[in-house]
Order: structure tokens, then sequence, then C-alpha cells
């Protein structure tokens, strides 16, 4: 039997070259197997297998972000603007003049597997998100499974080696009631299915690793039935002086963890197309079995390796297993791989099987030679597999070894850029100018009431204690809290071992938004991810951001243009706040071939952040403390409604405007919030988002510990606010706070001239929420009722 | 210089709460090493005042949960744990810990198996100590006190429910939850050997070593000190120890 073979490609005509990707399964265009042909015409002969697969795993979307990188053509309201890379442009040029502006705050971004902020002067802390989409559309439980467990993998290779500290996941689904009629397809998952599977497969992933998942989110919506969204991510810690990691000639590659099988083949163009029925029968050996034992093993191993300064250079082993990790390693400086080394789960597997494998749980890192009887023995230890897979040696070359042949032999270089994409996108300016008395509450108790039980909103209590939160011993501020243990928060914050200095860490998406205007979405996940950051206690000048999107087709320029949308009112919330990106990802071809026709999912921007909160003191709650202490609200409201839980509920559509983030006065709210932080006068604060003032009121509410006795007369609003807009509005930019009487003075006065107002006190006479407006009770019911309804509201169908 | 009690904890592969164990032992006085199960032979309990089996998944817990850290912990140690105990050594299991040692039958009889709600269950809960006998490691805290769990195979059942009543009559099942939290006999969360040296407890202490852990930020202990409940069990078994 062969174990590679040439693929005569130098002759071939355009749609044999397109057929040849097709049958391959290379997921390459016509324009990159052009490329490609172009490049071994130049060598003077034909590619191996294991060549082109290895460029077709450097040039996937999932490893290349081409669309992201792509020329695109942005007709806007009939005007035409050309954006040469939304990722330059919008995302990595903007971060890094905003990393001038902070000197020493970014340590690193986007060039290692993670990006790393400054703690203190000693250590440095990381975040990464990836999405797991299509391998959880397919096989829930093993998909989420192994995104985790991915994204784990991505901080013990980011720097030399970093500890995961904490996790956060995020999901997107059908609601979970969806009736099996409304399903349009055969073999499609239901959305209860995909939910237990995917919980399941983080659960036991995070709890066995030892990491505590202390942040998530979960949307519902009927979009996601065919494509459900999967997003996980870690948080790391290193000392800094581990940060950089550099290649060079003469250094051992070695592999740590687990076995190769066939597990995982094309994982990385498979998740670059689009889903259909036939997927769930052809492409589960794209999905790989998780094993967090082995991950737990090879862990301690790095940590321990990275401690005795003995890596040189690590990465993971993720999309594209071997060929990207040491593509990634060699691309440069070149090398030898030798396959025959390579431990296999079964016999028979042929060169580019090997190469391109995406079995989970392995490490690639790059050590001196006179280190390996240590590190052999450091792998006896912690009883991982240790495998001599080659070396680095200066040529340039990737060259690829198997049974004593030369399986692939590539010069990287033409490598390096993939062909540009040309793309075009449109976008039409909402039009909406809907006033929010055209679904005026009419029963504003009874429409609380529906909120509090809505999917949006209700208490996702039965996931989370699911999930260990509270290993490692470090979780302060947990994703439920209060003084009955089960109440909302805004962020996680976590201790750092070795610094009096902490982690906060949250994370914000608005998909109903996106519907409507992409632009505001934007803007809106950036001012709410950071809002909630510098509610927890987080210093509003040591905040960084991650990007995800999660796209349906590129290719139709409609939803391609909703994105860049998207990106631009990202960027420029990102911009007023100076908080830069330092990581992120993208997901396209999120959308599915029903028997009525594609159905794809609305863009959906993640942001997720962490922040530095420099003193213990700062970390502050989300949940009422005190009976007897003045609540206020800190923010204007507006009346645009557009993009609600409420709008939503009563079939507002895109009749209304959404309501616009003013980061900028924004900003100043939230610095002087800061300083009452500082001053520890805010006993609580609770950002108002999803189901608005009302909601937010209810939930701090939730910790029982007293009454809230409101009146929104006072309570600054733009021009035109109706009390429906006041009480489930959701304009951004604001924050309830609970004051110490004594206080309120001091707060106030320190927030001369900006949006402020004391708005109501906490009462120990009865469990009540009573909203007035004027003295006009509208709403006044028992808080113990009201938890009721949000607090069981998921546990019918989990 | 007088020698510090030493403690030493046992790392499977899989075992995960053994760092901020050994950090909440340091933080009370201990000297604490951990130690990889591949590395460990009778001659490491030499010097040991306090063996430690951690929280985790040791091997994963694929089969039941502890069996195979049992299993292998045999093949390394022998008796020897067992010998370590009579010679007046004291050991402490802590959730994956507490499944171990009751497999290995350093404990009085009895299983831990999956939850009465098939889930894992994370959160803090209410615990009440048993007075009918003393525990050295119990020993400061009040009667009634929190502890976060985290835990899927946590429920404690004996051949019948008799068995689990007369252990809590004894003294023997000398921590329960004060609700039914898993489904276990008499609401057992811990349990002591006859000598009072070895304790298995499912919730944590280790995650409760000061005020900040509490979720609720106005929580005070009685004693009025900035330290959590699980810094007075560890704290009462390094005083025991100090004193011999």
């Amino acid at each position: 039997m062969s174990f590679y073979r040439h693929i005569p490609i130098t002759e071939l005509d355009g749609e044999q070259l397109e057929q040849l990707s097709s049958e391959m399964k290379l997921s390459l265009s016509r324009e990159d197997m052009v490329a490609v042909q172009a490049i071994f015409r130049d060598w003077k002969r034909e590619p191996t297998d294991v060549e082109l697969e290895v460029i077709a795993q450097t040039w996937s979307e999932h490893c290349k972000h081409r669309i992201f990188g792509a020329e695109i053509t942005h007709v806007k309201d009939g005007k035409n603007e050309v954006v040469s890379s939304l990722f330059m442009t919008y995302i990595k040029d903007l971060s890094e003049e905003i990393f001038a502006r902070k000197p020493g705050f970014v340590l690193s971004a986007f060039h290692d597997n993670a990006g790393f902020i400054e703690l203190d002067d000693k250590l440095a802390i990381c975040l990464k998100v990836e999405t797991h989409n299509h391998p959880s559309a397919i096989e829930p439980y093993a998909g989420a499974n192994t995104g985790l467990g991915g994204v784990i993998r991505d901080i013990l290779g980011a720097g030399k080696g970093a500890k995961p500290i904490a996790s956060l996941d995020v999901f997107c689904f059908g609601a979970p009631d969806t009736e099996a009629d409304q399903i349009k397809a055969d073999d499609v998952i239901h959305p209860l299915g995909v939910m237990r599977g995917v919980v399941r497969g983080v659960r036991d992933y995070g709890n066995r690793m030892g990491i505590p998942t202390v942040g998530g989110a979960i949307q519902f919506d009927e979009s996601y039935i065919y494509n459900p969204l999967v997003y996980c991510g870690t948080a790391g810690v290193i000392p800094r002086e581990y940060i950089d990691k550099e290649m060079s000639a003469g250094l051992k590659i070695i592999s740590v963890g687990g076995r190769t099988g066939r597990d995982g083949l094309h994982g990385a163009t498979f998740s670059s197309a689009a889903l259909d029925t036939e997927s769930h029968e052809e492409d589960q050996q794209a999905v790989q079995i998780g094993n967090p034992i082995e991950e737990k093993k090879a862990a301690d191993f790095v940590l321990e390796a990275r401690d005795r300064n003995l890596i040189e250079f690590i990465t993971d082993c993720g999309a594209g297993g071997y060929s990207s990790a040491a593509g990634e390693m060699l691309s440069e400086v070149g090398g030898e791989i030798f396959l025959d080394e390579v431990k296999l789960k079964e016999p028979g597997m042929v060169s580019w099987e090997i190469f391109i494998s995406e079995s989970q749980e392995r490490m690639v890192l790059a050590v001196k030679e006179e280190t390996l009887p240590e590190l052999k023995e450091l792998a006896d230890i912690y009883e991982t597999e240790l495998t001599e897979l080659g070396n680095s040696d200066g040529s340039g070359i990737l060259k690829v070894w198997h049974h004593g042949e030369l399986v692939c032999e590539l010069d990287c270089r033409p490598l390096h850029d993939a062909p540009t994409r040309h793309l075009k996108s449109t976008f039409t300016s909402p039009s909406g100018t809907a006033s929010s008395r055209e679904v005026e509450s009419l029963d504003p108790a009874a429409d609380l009431k529906s909120l509090l039980g809505d999917f949006a909103i209700v208490s996702r209590e039965p996931v989370i204690r699911e999930y260990d939160h509270e290993v490692q011993g470090n979780t302060l501020l947990k994703p439920l809290a209060g003084a009955a243990g089960d109440a909302p928060q805004d962020a996680a914050v976590m201790h750092i071992d070795g610094s009096e200095r902490l982690m906060a860490m949250s994370q914000a998406l608005l998909p109903e938004w996106g519907k409507y205007d992409p632009f505001a979405m934007g803007a809106a996940c950036v001012d709410e991810c950071f809002r909630q950051l510098v509610a927890a206690g987080a210093n509003p000048d040591k905040i960084a951001l991650l990007d995800n999107f999660c796209v349906g087709n590129p290719e139709d320029p409609n939803e391609l243009g909703e994105l860049v949308e998207c990106v631009k009112g990202m960027a420029g919330a990102a911009d007023t706040y100076s908080a830069p990106f330092i990581s992120g990802k993208d997901s396209f071809y999120n959308y599915f071939e029903t028997d009525e026709g594609p159905v794809s999912i609305p863009v959906t921007a993640l942001i997720s952040g962490i922040g530095v909160v420099d003193d213990k003191k700062h970390v502050t709650g989300a949940s009422i403390r005190h009976s007897d202490s003045v609540i206020c609200v800190i923010g204007t409201t507006g009346d645009a409604m557009g993009g609600s839980v409420y709008g939503r509920q009563k079939g507002l559509g895109n009749k209304a405007a959404l309501p616009v983030s003013e980061c900028g006065d924004f900003l100043e709210l939230y610095r002087a919030y800061h300083e009452a932080v500082k001053n520890g006068w805010i006993l609580a604060a609770h950002d108002i988002g999803e189901g608005g003032l009302a909601v937010a009121l209810a939930e701090m509410g939730f910790s029982g510990k007293a009454g809230l006795d409101i009146d929104l007369a006072s309570q600054p609003t733009s021009e035109d606010t109706s009390h429906t807009a006041c009480l489930f509005g959701e304009t951004p930019g604001r924050l309830l706070v609970e004051v110490a009487t004594g206080d309120v003075q001091a707060l106030l006065e320190s927030f001369a001239g900006k949006a402020i107002a004391q708005i109501g006190t906490t009462s120990k006479e009865h469990a009540c929420l009573k909203i007035s407006f004027e003295g006009n009770a509208l709403i006044d019911e028992n808080l113990n009722e009201l938890k009721e309804i949000w607090k069981n509201g998921l546990t019918p169908y989990y | 210089m007088e020698k510090r009690p030493h403690a030493l904890l046992l790392k499977f592969p899989g075992t995960n709460c053994d760092a901020e164990t050994a950090r909440a032992l340091r933080e009370v006085g201990f000297s604490a090493d951990v130690l990889p199960i591949s590395q460990v032979d009778p001659s490491k309990l030499e010097g040991v005042d306090l063996v430690v089996l951690s929280g985790g998944f040791s091997y994963g817990d694929y089969v039941m949960a502890g069996r195979l850290a049992q299993l292998v912990s045999e093949n390394r140690l022998g008796d020897s744990l067992k010998q370590f105990r009579d010679a007046g050594g004291y050991l402490l299991g802590i959730c994956n810990g507490f499944q171990i040692l009751t497999r290995m039958g350093l404990l009085p009889e009895g299983s831990l198996i999956h939850n009465d709600s098939g889930r894992f269950k994370c959160n803090w809960v209410k615990l009440k100590k048993g007075s009918q006998k003393d525990s050295p490691f119990l020993r400061g805290l009040p009667d009634e006190f929190e502890l976060p769990i985290a835990h899927a195979e946590g429920r404690f059942v004996t051949k019948d429910a008799g068995e689990a009543e007369a252990l809590v009559a004894s003294g023997l099942g000398v921590l329960t939850y004060a609700e039914d939290i898993n489904g276990s006999f008499s609401q057992i969360a811990g349990i002591q050997d006859e000598s009072g040296r070895v304790l298995g407890l499912m919730p944590h202490p280790e995650r409760f070593m000061s005020r900040d852990h509490h979720y609720d930020p106005d929580w005070k202990n009685e004693a009025g000190g900035e330290h959590g409940t699980g810094y007075y069990m560890f704290r009462s078994i390094f005083e025991e120890i100090s004193k011999r």
C-alpha cells in the first residue's frame, strides 16, 4: 500500500482543479487552486497529497480568516466604499493605535495563541475565545467537549505556557420549546438535545480539567435551530518573562499528550463550509472525541516544564493538527518532521492523515536537545506520552518524512499570503422611527413578569450549577451570588495567586439587535461588556476585548454587509473606550440548506473582555445588600426600543429605531463610577441590559435582603421618553447602584453635571418591588413571586 | 528549628484541587508537598503527619469514582496507608479523595454514588457537625456552617438506611447536610473512622479560606475574623498535630 501519492495538477484546467478540491475535501476555491498550481508550475513538479493537504489547512478560512482579510466593496445606502481587510482596518490597526495610547498595558497581541495584558509587574493575563459551531451541530456533546478542550490548549500554548484559570461558554440555540414540525430538514437535532449535549460537553471537560467555568450566556432564537453557536473561552495567567518565545535552528520538536488517529480529519476545512443534512451523515469523522484527563496530564507537564524553563516554543495542536502546529513553528526556520515517530491510535494511517489529524490533547514544543532527558522524566512523572517528532534546521523548508521518503517538501514563503478574496457587500440603513408609545405597556406588572419568564432573561442556574465554578479556589465574584447565592452578576472576578490585583471577565452578545441594526449591535456589545467589567470593579483604563463573529453566508452581499456594519460599530466603541482587541476569531458558513431553502443565522458578535481590578475592595456584586440604602441610576434613558426583549414580545420588529451608544458620554460616567467604587461608596451595581430597568431592579432585589421602592420621575431621560421605555427600554450606558444613605450626597456631588439621579430606596418593610412615576404605582409586586418566575424558567427544559 | 507539621498530597492523573488544597494547608502553618502518584512508594510517607487526597476526577472517574485511584494506590502503597494511620498518622479525603478513601476501606463501610438528581452540582450548602464524637479536623468549627460542594457522585449510601443512621448516632457520620442535597442516607456529608484520624468529606473547605470566598459580600464569621470556615478546619488539624 502506498502511503502517499503525487497529484498531477500542473496540467489541469480551472474546472478540473475545482473538482479536485471538492473530491479531496480541500475547501479551496478555483482561484486558490490556480494559485497553488502556479506555485508548483514554478517549482516544475507535481505536489504530493500531503503537500496539498498542508496548503488546504494553511489557507482554510478557519486558519487564515480570509474573509476578514478580503477586499470588500461595500455599498451602504447606495454609496460605494472599499474596505481592504476588515481585520487590518478595524481590529489590528485600531488596536495597535490604542496600544500606543497606553504603553505597557498590552504585552502581546495578534501573533500568539492569545493576547496578554499586564496584571502587575510580575504577571500577565490572557483570554482566548473560539467557536465550535459545526461540530456541535452534528455531535453536541463531543463538539462542545472538544471546543472547550481546544481553547484550553490555546492558553497552554500561549507564551511559553499560560495557566488556564477560568472559562466562559456562550451558546445560541433554538428555543427549548421548539415544535418538531418547525424543523424543516432531516437529521437536525432538536434544540433541547443540542443544549443538553453542549452543556454536558462543556461540563465534563471543564470540570475534569479543574478550570472553573465562571462566565457565559445563552441566547435562544429560531434562527439557531440549524446552526447552533458554541463559543468557548479560557483565560490564563503567566509570569511575564514567559510571554515571548522564538523559534531558532537546532531545536528538537516534541509532541506531548494524546495519540494520533483518524478522528478529526478535515475539521478545519469542514468548518469552512456550510452544513446540510448530508453533513450529519458524512462529516462525523471531522468531529473529535475529547479526553480531558489526557489533557490534564499534558497541562501538568507543560506548566512544570515552563517553570523549569525547559520550553523554547510551544503551540497547541488544533485545526490542521501537526501540519498547522509544525507549520507555525517551522515555516520560517524550516525543519524536518518524521511521521514514523508519531504514536498512532490505529494502524495503517497514510502520511496526510497523520499530518493533518486533529486528534485532541496534543501540544507541540520546541526544546533544546540537552533538556530532553529531563523532559522525558517529567513526562513519566505526569504519565503523559512524549514523542520526538523532528527538529528545526534553518533551511526555511518544511520537510516531512515517512518510511524513509520525503512526502512533503515545502518552501512555506510563497504560502504565507493566500490569494486575497474580493467580495461584495450591501447594506441599507434601518429606517424604523416608531415611538415606544406604539407598544405602550398597559399592564406593566404583567409585562415585567412576562419579561422575567422570557428565555432571554430567565435564570441560567440549572446550567451554571452543572459547572464547577469554584475549583482552584479563586472565584471571588461568582456567576450567582448575593445573600441567597442565586442572583445574577455582571462579571466574574478571580483572585490570582501572587498578585494583589484581580481579573474580571465578562461577555456580551445581542443577536436580537443585529437583526435590525448590526452597527448598533456592534457598539452596544462593546459597551455592555465594558460596562459589566467596570460595574464589577475593573479599572476602565485596564480593559481588553476579544471579538468573535459568527456569520451565515459571506457570499451573500446582504449578510456580509451586516458584518461590515457590525464591525464598524464595534470598532468605534472600542476606540472611544480605548479598549483594544487582543484576540478574536470568526466563523462563517453558519447557514443550512433546509427543505425550504437556506437558513442563515443573524450576524452574531460576541464581545468578551478581561479587566484588571486593582484592589479586592473594588469587587462589586450586583445584588442588594441592605435595607435603608439608596438606589441611583447612572445614565440617560432614551425612547428607542428596537431590538429590546420587550419590543420582540410586542412584535415591534423593525418599526422602531435602536438605541445609539453614545460611548463618549458613557465613558465619563464609568470613570466617575469607578472613582465612587474606589471611595467605597458603591454597595452594589448592576448593568441595565435585556429587559431594561425594571428587570435590572428585580434582579438586584433577588438577593432577598430588602424591597425596592422606586420613583422614576427624577431619572435622566432624553426628550419624549415614555414610561414604557423607562421601564423596559434597553438604552446602553446605564447602571443601577446601591449606596449607603450617608454616601449619597458625596456620590451625587462627584457626578456633578453628569447623568445620575437618586430614584429610590431599599426598604425592609415589604419584600416588594414598587416602581412608581410621580407617586403613581406602575408596578407593585412581591419580589419572591417575581423571583420564582425568573428562577424556574429554564428548569422544565434542563 | 522546630519542625512544622508536614502534609503530603497525593496527586493522580485528573486530581485538580491539589494546588489550592496545598495553599490552604500552608496558609494555616503546614509545610505541604504535592506528589504525583507515579512517584509514590511507602518510603514517601516517612516524616509525613497528614496525608491528603484532594478533589478532582482521578483517572476521569469513568468507572466508579475513585475506583482506579484506589487500585493504583494499593498497588503502589500496599497497606502502608493503614499502617500510617495505625502509627498515629492523619488522613483527609476531600470530594474525590473521600471517594478514594471510602473505596480503600479506610473509612466505615459505605459508598458514594451518583447524586439522586443525576447531575453534577456546584453550590454552597449548610452543614451540621455531629456532637457524639470529637473530630480533630472539625474541633474549631461551630455546630453549623457553610461550605461549597461540587460533585456528581456524592450520595453516601450504606447497605441499608439503618447503617447510615447508626453512623450518625455513633458520631462516625460526623458531618451532615442540613437539607437533603444529593440523596445521601441520613444526609451524610462526611465520615470519620473510629480513631478520628481519618476524615472524608464531600464539601470543599479549601474553597472557603477567607471571607471573600463567600457568595454573600456581607457574610461574617461568628468569631469576627477575615477567615472562612475552611481555614478553621485546616487550622484545627494543624493544632492537633502541633500539640502532639
